[in-house]
């Protein structure tokens, strides 16, 4: 047999094949948030009878918006909140909440083999787990909970081999960014990347999840990494401690339609210059000569250009990308006795990332540092509540998107590891967490 | 099914979902009134769209809905008045977006995009998958033959719940 590990989880859900390529593909879990869930449910309602494939099969959350910020979106977390109470379906609310796809995997929900699609496009988050985890639209999401299926076209599987280890200052964030700045930003536009390689085999589940969830920002369908004992241990730790799961992996001669490989030990800390996350470079290096104007327009930078040559307005911790308790310790090892010099925000992931970080003192370093330590939300990633940018105004972020306005009508995003982000910070420019502890041994 | 009428090219790559509606106006719980909005994330975006006000075909570079899977960006573009996007390729969700709204997404080889961004009128015809510009010959492009069947037909949720006996078979016998 040659099949990868994508393939063993399809052929494990397909229900029918369909006409033009499609398949009646069943998903195992369904995770409904306030912002693309509510239309799809009151459709089901009007027109369906209001009826459910299997409520214990969704689990919902308010997260995009938490606590609501005004009556719009206190009404969309009412009729979600309602909606998930009328089905007793699994609900993360204000007070015990978080981002769907820190929470969803922190609690246990999530096991190898399993499908899993959502109203938001970094699902592929929960490929890190060896499942096949998508995001689509509230329509389809709406037919996932209606019908348990997804109609799909199977994607192709392209392996991102990653062979040795990172270096020391390097992160699973600056990985991803390396895959998307290899494979194209649309590069992996039809594929499933399944990651391998002894670099990914290193990575905690917090690391893998990062690196999954930056699947999308190449097009990608998803991410997926087979399970190992990193996987089994991290799952055992969790609330719902799932067990009785199977850890496929890819055959030894499993056949890819594509094969890219990486060297772990050349990636970098890397920052994006430009308007996609495919247009970055190593944080000690420059805005490229052949970078597109548009971009070096709308971002305010030049050809050339030294990276820590850019000044900053605003830093941000957090995200769906980067805001678990790990991404918390890196940002604090770097703020520790430090200020910042740029508003700061630190949102963690989910309340329960907050309150070990809070047991662990992180909240105080972040504190003493000037930064705001808020609850746990989306936040200001994209630009829909707390900490949006003005027009112009440049935001170092551990976020997974730097799109024109996406964090604020007319606002600048570049996009960075926690460490990187919080070395920034305190340097007002970007700047490298080594950048800066060698500034201090002499300022020392 | 005909789609006839004006077009309006953005000749660009990447039109991202954040630039067609911005995450801000995603707080509603139905599906109108976002055309107000349509691609008001793109710094002139409001500009070009007033260079056709009349226009029903979006023609676009490649890559077109990548990013946020908000199907407010399929909602905000038929809002405005769009029934077709004209493009050499579409990011997966949005993709699907467009055909669960009966958006007709037209798939064109990149080498023709120049013409296509040239044109004032266009003229789809979705049963024969044909498109021709400003009254020319016409082009061919593909749809997914079972998605095509929800634009012109009974739309995915209704065939979706068709399937539900074949699922809850499948589901029974899978996990006994």
């Amino acid at each position: 047999m040659n099949r990868s590990l994508f393939d063993k989880v399809w052929e494990t859900h397909v229900v029918e094949e369909l006409p033009g390529g499609n398949a009646l593909v069943f998903m195992d879990l369904v995770v409904a948030h306030e912002i693309t869930t509510p239309q799809g449910a009151i459709a089901i309602e009007k027109e369906f009878g209001d009826r459910l494939y299997d409520p214990a099969r969704i689990v919902a959350m308010n997260d995009h918006v938490s606590p609501a910020k005004d009556t719009a979106t206190a009404i969309q977390a009412q009729v979600l909140r309602t909606w998930a109470k009328r089905h007793e379906l699994t609900l993360y609310d204000i007070g015990d909440g978080g981002i769907c796809h820190v929470i969803v995997p922190e609690r246990g929900h999530v096991t190898p083999g399993m499908t899993v699609c959502c109203g938001d496009s970094h699902t592929c988050t929960l490929g890190a787990f060896g499942a096949f985890a998508l995001g689509i639209g509230t329509t389809a999401q709406a037919g996932a909970m209606l019908a348990g299926c997804l109609i799909l076209q199977r994607p192709a599987v392209m392996r991102v081999d990653v062979k040795g280890l990172l270096p020391a200052d390097a992160t699973a964030k600056d990985l991803a960014l390396a895959v998307i700045g290899e494979i194209g930003f649309r590069g992996g536009t039809g594929y499933v990347l399944e990651y391998t390689g002894s670099a990914i085999r290193a990575l905690s589940m917090e690391g893998r999840m990062t690196l999954c969830n930056m699947a999308i920002e190449a097009g990608a369908t998803s991410g997926i990494i087979a399970a190992d004992e990193t996987t089994i241990a991290y799952l055992a730790a969790t609330q719902l401690a799932p067990f009785g799961y199977r850890c496929e992996r890819a055959d030894s001669n499993a056949h890819y339609e594509r094969t890219v490989t990486i060297d772990a030990s050349q990636i970098r800390p890397t920052v994006s210059w430009g308007t996609n996350p495919g247009e970055a470079s190593p944080v000690d290096g420059c805005v490229p000569d052949d970078a597109p104007a548009e971009s070096l327009a709308y971002m305010d930078v030049f050809p050339g250009q030294r990276m820590s040559s850019i000044a900053i307005d605003q830093a941000f911790i957090g995200s769906c990308t980067n805001a678990r308790i790990s991404d918390l310790r890196a940002a604090a090892a770097v703020m520790r006795g430090m200020r910042v010099r740029v508003p700061t925000i630190v949102t963690p992931g989910s309340q329960a990332v907050r309150r070990q970080a809070e047991r662990e003192g992180l909240h105080d370093i972040f504190q003493d540092a000037g930064a705001l330590w808020t609850h746990s939300s989306c936040g200001p990633c994209l630009g829909m509540s707390m900490g949006v940018l003005a027009p112009g105004m440049r935001c170092i972020s551990s976020s997974n998107r730097n799109f024109p306005g996406r964090m604020g009508d007319g606002g600048r995003v570049h996009l960075a590891s926690p460490a990187v982000v919080a070395a920034s910070a305190i340097m007002g420019r970007i700047a490298s967490p080594l950048e800066l502890a060698a500034r201090e041994a002499v300022t020392a | 099914m005909i789609v006839r009428g004006s077009v309006l090219a953005i000749d660009r790559p990447n039109i991202d979902t954040d630039q067609i509606i911005p995450a801000r106006f995603l707080t509603g719980i139905d599906e109108s009134g976002l055309g107000a909005q349509c691609m008001s994330g793109m710094p002139d975006g409001p500009a070009q769209l007033a260079r056709v006000p009349d226009a029903t075909i979006l023609v676009v570079g490649q890559n077109f809905g990548c990013g946020s899977s908000r199907e407010h960006a399929a909602w905000a573009l038929r809002d405005r008045g769009f029934r077709a996007v004209i493009a050499p390729s579409f990011a997966r969700i949005f993709l699907e977006n467009a055909y669960n709204n009966a958006l007709v997404p037209v798939t064109i080889d990149a080498a023709l995009l120049p013409q296509f961004v040239a044109a004032t009128n266009a003229t789809i015809d979705v049963e024969n998958e044909t498109v021709s510009i400003d009254g020319g010959a016409p082009i061919a492009f593909a749809l997914d033959p079972l998605r095509k069947a929800f634009i012109t037909g009974g739309g995915f949720l209704p065939y979706l719940a068709s399937k539900i006996p074949v699922v809850r078979a499948w589901d029974i016998a899978w996990h006994k």
